[in-house]
């Protein structure tokens, strides 16, 4: 049972029925024969203790008690004694608020609307129940036990770095690192795969690292190097190439639920520039920029003391704006509600790992996280709006704005002068043109020109980023159960209240608070941050994470199969300088990765799901791995680095990073190939790619143009480097699967290419299946 | 050759001479494995489980299917099936019960339904003259009259009826139900929707996946075009022929074939294996099932000519051939909220609305039941709201999201049956009152599946159609 629930059961156990304190016999009556029965048969279904039990209560009311109608539900006091306009009981049963209208199967009769009205108005006397010691007892009662939660739930304890643990293997722990995998294994009587073959390793390095695999040079000068650090200069060379930034960006574009906008309808305001947000980060990563610094920026890097960098913050405007469609009230809030629900749900899940966005109507049902802290994280994205930050030469930026204000200047001047000839003329300024003399009209018609000559000489705008900034510096009200119309108390802006230690600290009041809000999540006492982030890049790398769900470190996710190993690498990444080309280098280097994926009976039988760690996930590239990968053994692939994207990736050579990506999934041809190979949606953060295998994929391989065109480009190769169908065929598993093919693979593509050997369309048929084979779409 | 043997049990299959599931039988493999077994003759190659193969329902259900018919825009339920007699006793007043504010205002009074009114059938149902066909079934149709919603605008209304949210990102209710039963299929996808020119407003959103794994997202099909590549996408090879393809496809599987040989054992790749197979079907099937030519004179004369007759024709043809779920959206005009008409002119509008699929909807109705698969098909029509018994302009009505009808047929429902009840002039529901939550948890159950226990983890919470609401409205089970 959730802890949230046990608490409010202990509470309401713990009211003490007093005395019966001056009540008339007949207030019982009326009571017992009226009230009770009327509240039983239409309420009790949904409100009461046998609805809490039967796990069908609703709203968080109960009528079965005065503490329950007195403490009341999400929205807040049932009754209030006296007072029946002001409860929100007598709104309900009278039907006057569409949301609110019960009983909802439909409305009561008015001889027991008046009942209950009469019950309230004369005091809402419960036989046997004293009011004033209830209202004490509701209103003292905490939502949570704090420091229970800090203690007991994993994630929330601090990150401290755990001793290395005893291993028995020590030729196959090689780095500090294996240690805690191997300990894990051997305590279960598994054992490791392997080294992976030298072939697997290069191919899985390149495709892991860069997202492209390597040429048949680079296997071969690999296979030559005999020296102990051969892998490790790779490792090092392919973490220094551009492509690696290129390759991990979208690892976090996921996360950042990235689009060039174009969601449609609700939310169809297109972001002609986001591909700067996308540029920034294949910068930041490949700068390797220190992770804390990383996540400040994007949060608040506009608001940096120095030097801002405010192309950053589009990590947050890249999301999800909704509008309203008819304007109605309830739909404004609707749009705004989801528009607030998206930042904070995107800022809670990528950095923290928290779902704070369940928070939005009532406390979260799970985590320690209330619905003031939802509203206090939801007040500073209020305070921020959307805008528009110049990225042009500062001439071309001024020169637009001078341009602009002349020619605004020189038709004030027009309508000034205007003015001053129709007082003389005694006309209205739109009618002097009539009425000048030859002189005016030549005086006009010269004003006239040069206006025209500046509209068209007003240079275009220049060139511009999405991004956050400051709007204002106001607290927001808890909207009762997410209705922003419906307010609750006003919340300061601040940090959770479960990662806050010591008293609630509000941010300061000269702005939106993100500058306070990326301190608190990057402030190295917070547990949460860096296990997120270790946990996401081990996942990145492994394709399964320590943490299985990489975006809620709740009470609901899962527990880290390695515990101490992630607080290691937490505590280590922040003694490091939060430097994650040092993490992939750890990684890359562990006998852990290196590992063979290879099928092992006995230890599948165990542990099919390789929690452990026995072996390496083989796992399939991601659409945008396998489209490239297509490209670049094809020859075709344009490696050119940032830029505006394309917007049809299908009829375009570059990486597929550099696809337009449309919210809504359905606006251009890109995005239903994207989709088709397990693309995520980007309508809210996403933290694992699911992996799919549906005919239509086969579909597009078998006939699509985008097939077709690089079947025909690989035949022309093959033919083009041989003269024999043997080479050929050798050539073409070198280059596409970075091994020597098999003497059966050999007999086969002989077999089928038959007497055809001088055909370029039967070798574009053989390489269309070739491009088409699993093996190239998976990372061994 | 054992290509050629499971080609043959392929087309006997395809000819009806043999079903499906016989086919797989003789072939000696298990739904899901077809492909393997068909082409290795190994009878224990490990059955690669399709998200796509038919699960157990939570419970035994009637229904084995669904049609959506879905009537985008706001149909006027008193112009349509819940008759009001009373708004013309009191045209152009406006009592309390209608002064409520919907998108705009009820201000302008009580306005008639333009068109009359007939009782039909052993159940004596009055239904609007714009109906007279689907008026001839109404001992077949579960009517529900109680229905309201949450917000009176299309969007979010539209949004609400197929996702039961009001943004865009949950699961439709369609890839729920293909997510709790798979398909019976092994050549279509499991859930189709269709229109004809214009896809209803939200697009992909109401047949959409979100977070579910991305075999549950509904194929669309515009049925305006219906060349092959229209229906699915790169569906046709145009330069290979079926013989040539055929090598082509067998080389692929020997080749991984090998490959699986070498990793002794490995699912995404034995779910490749399959889903090539699949693939490889789908572009004769395919074609196949869509072309509504295939069709005598006599049903095709049944359907009407019109483009949502093709549609219902079509929807028949894929519940048939094992579809699960199809929704077939109306549109004229290529307007995404067809029904939308009713705002300037109820008597212009919804008359042309209604000529354009009530044939489509009757033909649809009876060929079902000629063929005995209304007892285990359900259909569904209704919009996303309905539109207020008051006038707006001169001659039309204003959304109303506080009452209107939807009906059901078929699979479980009681026929000849009326639920719920509207007001006296028919603005909100009074009676019996059905959100669209308990339209989802009824449908949900008439299909097998409890609304509170179909549910997806993701991102560290259990997802439901119906969220935290819903009840399964009983009375109207058979």
């Amino acid at each position: 049972m959730p802890l949230r629930c046990v608490i409010l059961l202990l509470a309401k156990s713990a009211i003490i029925l007093g005395p019966v304190w001056g009540a008339t016999e007949s207030e019982d009556t009326f009571f017992e024969s009226k009230v009770r029965p009327l509240l039983a048969k239409r309420c009790y279904q949904c409100h009461s203790k046998k609805a809490v039990d039967d796990g069908k209560l609703k709203g968080g009311l109960r009528v079965d008690s005065l503490a329950g109608l007195l403490k009341g539900g999400d929205s807040g006091a049932s009754i209030v004694p006296g007072a029946p306009d002001e409860s929100l009981l007598v709104k309900a049963i009278g039907y006057l608020d569409e949301d609110m209208a019960m009983p909802p199967k439909g409305k009561l009769p008015a001889s027991e609307i008046a009942i209950l009205k009469e019950w309230i108005r004369s005091g809402a006397h419960w036989p046997g129940t004293d009011k004033s010691v209830l209202t004490a007892l509701t209103e003292s009662e905490e939502p949570y036990d704090w420091e229970k939660f800090r203690r007991e739930h994993w994630s929330f304890q601090p990150v401290r770095k755990p001793d290395l643990p005893e291993v028995k293997d020590h030729s196959w722990a090689t780095s500090d690192l294996d240690r805690f995998v191997l300990a894990r294994l051997e305590e279960q009587a598994l054992s490791p795969n392997p080294r992976a073959s030298r072939w697997q390793l290069i191919r899985r390095a390149y495709l892991d690292v860069i997202g492209l695999p390597p040429s048949q040079e680079e296997v071969q000068s690999f296979r030559r190097d005999e020296s102990p650090d051969a892998f490790a200069k790779i490792v090092d060379s392919l973490l220094d190439s551009e492509h690696y930034g290129e390759r991990w960006a979208r690892h976090w574009m996921d996360v950042a639920r990235y689009s060039d906008g174009l969601g449609g309808f609700l939310d169809s305001k297109p972001l002609p520039n986001a591909w700067r947000y996308r540029d920034w980060v294949v910068a930041a990563l490949n700068e390797d920029m220190p992770y804390d610094a990383f996540v400040t920026r994007q949060i608040s890097g506009d608001l940096l003391d120095g030097a801002p960098d405010p192309l950053a913050t589009g990590f947050f405007v890249v999301g999800p704006t909704y509008i309203s469609d008819g304007g109605d009230p309830e739909a404004k809030a609707q749009a705004e509600a989801e528009t607030l629900s998206d930042r904070v749900d995107t800022f809670s899940r990528a950095f923290l790992g928290l779902t704070v966005a369940c928070a939005r109507c009532h406390d979260h049902k799970f985590d320690p996280v209330t619905i003031e802290d939802y509203y206090a994280l939801a007040g500073i994205f209020r305070n921020s709006r959307l805008g528009e930050h110049p990225v042009d030469r500062d001439e071309k930026v001024e020169a637009y704005h001078r341009a602009h204000k002349e020619f605004g200047d020189h038709r004030n001047r027009i309508n000034e002068w205007l003015k001053e000839q129709g007082q003389r003329l005694k006309q209205s300024p739109n009618r002097v043109h009539m009425h000048l003399d030859e002189a005016g009209k030549v005086t006009l018609a010269e004003m006239r020109a040069e206006e025209k000559r500046m509209k068209e000489s007003l240079p275009p705008k220049y060139e511009f980023a999405h991004v956050l900034s400051e709007s204002g510096s106001n607290n927001m009200h808890v909207a009762l159960r997410g209705d922003l119309r419906k307010k609750g108390q006003l919340v300061p802006r601040r940090f959770l209240q479960v990662l806050s230690d010591e008293e609630l600290r509000a941010y300061r009041n000269d702005g939106s608070g993100r500058r306070e809000l990326a301190q608190s999540v990057t402030d190295p006492s917070n547990p949460l941050t860096a296990r997120v982030i270790v946990n996401r890049v081990w996942q990145w790398h492994f394709g399964k994470a320590l943490v299985r769900t990489p975006s809620n470190f709740g009470v609901l996710g899962e527990k880290p199969t390695h515990p101490k190993l992630l607080d290691w690498l937490a505590a280590d990444f922040m003694e490091h300088g939060w430097s994650l080309k040092r993490l992939h280098r750890q990684i890359l280097l562990s006998s852990t990765w290196q590992m063979s994926s290879a099928f092992d009976e006995n230890n599948f039988s165990k542990d099919g799901d390789n929690r452990l760690l026995w072996r390496m996930n083989p796992r399939k590239l991601e659409a945008e791995a396998w489209r490239d990968t297509v490209l670049e053994v094809t020859g075709e692939l344009d490696r050119t680095v940032g830029g505006k994207p394309e917007n049809e990736i299908l009829e375009s050579t570059r990486r597929t990073l550099y696809a337009t990506v449309s919210r809504s999934g359905d606006r251009r041809r890109s995005d239903e190939f994207l989709r088709l190979f397990d693309f995520p949606a980007p309508q809210s953060t996403s933290a694992e790619r699911s992996v799919s295998t549906v005919p239509q994929q086969y579909l597009f391989m078998m006939n699509s143009s985008f097939m077709k065109a690089r079947s025909a480009a690989l035949g022309h190769w093959l033919i083009s480097q041989s003269a024999t169908v043997e080479e050929r065929i050798g050539n073409a598993y070198e280059r596409l699967y970075s091994r020597p093919a098999e003497p059966g693979e050999v007999a086969l593509g002989k077999r089928w290419i038959g007497a055809h050997a001088d055909s370029h369309q039967t070798w574009t048929l053989y390489a269309q299946v070739l491009l088409s084979a699993h093996e190239l779409f998976q990372i061994q | 050759m054992k290509f050629l043997q499971h080609e043959l049990d392929y087309r006997l299959a395809t000819q009806g001479q043999l079903t499906r599931r016989e086919a797989l039988r003789r072939m000696g493999a298990g739904i899901g494995s077809i492909g393997l077994a068909s082409m290795f003759g190994n009878a224990e190659a490990s059955a690669t489980v399709s998200p796509l193969g038919p699960k157990q329902p939570h419970f035994p259900a009637k229904a084995k299917r669904i049609i959506q018919l879905f009537m985008p825009g706001g149909p006027s339920q008193v112009d349509t099936f819940d008759y009001k007699p009373m708004i013309a006793k009191h045209a152009g007043e406006r009592p309390d019960c209608v002064n409520r504010k919907s998108l705009r205002n009820t201000k302008m009074g009580l306005m008639p339904s333009p068109f009359g009114f007939q009782q039909y059938g052993k159940c004596g149902k009055w239904v609007s003259d714009i109906f007279p066909k689907t008026a001839q079934c109404v001992d077949d149709i579960c009517f529900i009259h109680s229905m309201h919603t949450d917000i009176p605008e299309h969007a979010g209304g539209i949004l609400m009826t197929n996702v039961g949210a009001l943004q865009p990102n949950r699961p439709s209710l369609g890839s729920w139900l293909v997510y709790g039963l798979g398909a019976e299929t092994e050549n279509l996808p499991g859930f189709v929707s269709m229109s004809p020119r214009a896809q209803p407003r939200g697009k992909l959103a109401n047949w959409g996946n979100a977070f579910l794994p991305g075999a549950y997202a509904g194929a669309y099909v515009n049925i305006h075009d219906m060349t092959p590549d229209a229906v699915i996408r790169d569906l046709k090879n145009t330069s290979l022929s079926r013989q040539e393809q055929r090598k082509q496809a067998d080389l692929l599987a020997q080749l991984n074939q090998m490959h699986l040989k070498r990793l002794e054992k490995d699912q995404d790749l034995e779910a490749s294996i399959h889903a090539m197979e699949m693939a490889f079907r789908m572009q004769f099937s395919v074609p196949e099932v869509f072309d509504v030519q295939k069709e005598s004179q006599a049903t095709r004369d049944l359907y009407g000519d019109s483009e949502f007759g093709k549609g219902c024709l079509i929807a028949r043809r894929l519940v048939e051939e094992g579809v699960r779920v199809v929704q077939l959206s109306h549109s004229i005009d290529g307007y995404d909220i067809a029904w939308d008409t009713g705002h300037n002119d109820i008597a212009g509008g919804h008359a042309r609305l209604a000529k354009a699929c009530d044939q489509a909807i009757a033909g649809l109705l009876q060929d079902l039941k000629g063929r005995g698969l209304l007892e285990d098909t359900l259909v569904l029509w209704g919009g996303e709201f309905g539109r207020a018994p008051t006038s707006e302009g001169a001659k039309g009505r204003d959304h109303d999201h506080y009452g209107y009808t939807v009906w059901m047929a078929g699979g479980g429902v009681k026929p000849g049956f009326s639920y719920g009840a509207t007001d006296e002039f028919g603005l909100s529901a009074v009676e019996d009152r059905v959100h669209v939550h308990d339209l989802h948890a009824t449908v949900l159950h008439l299909m097998g599946l409890d609304h509170e226990k179909l549910t997806y983890r993701y991102s560290g919470r259990d997802y439901r159609l119906t969220d935290v609401h819903g009840h399964v409205v009983k009375d109207i089970l058979a």
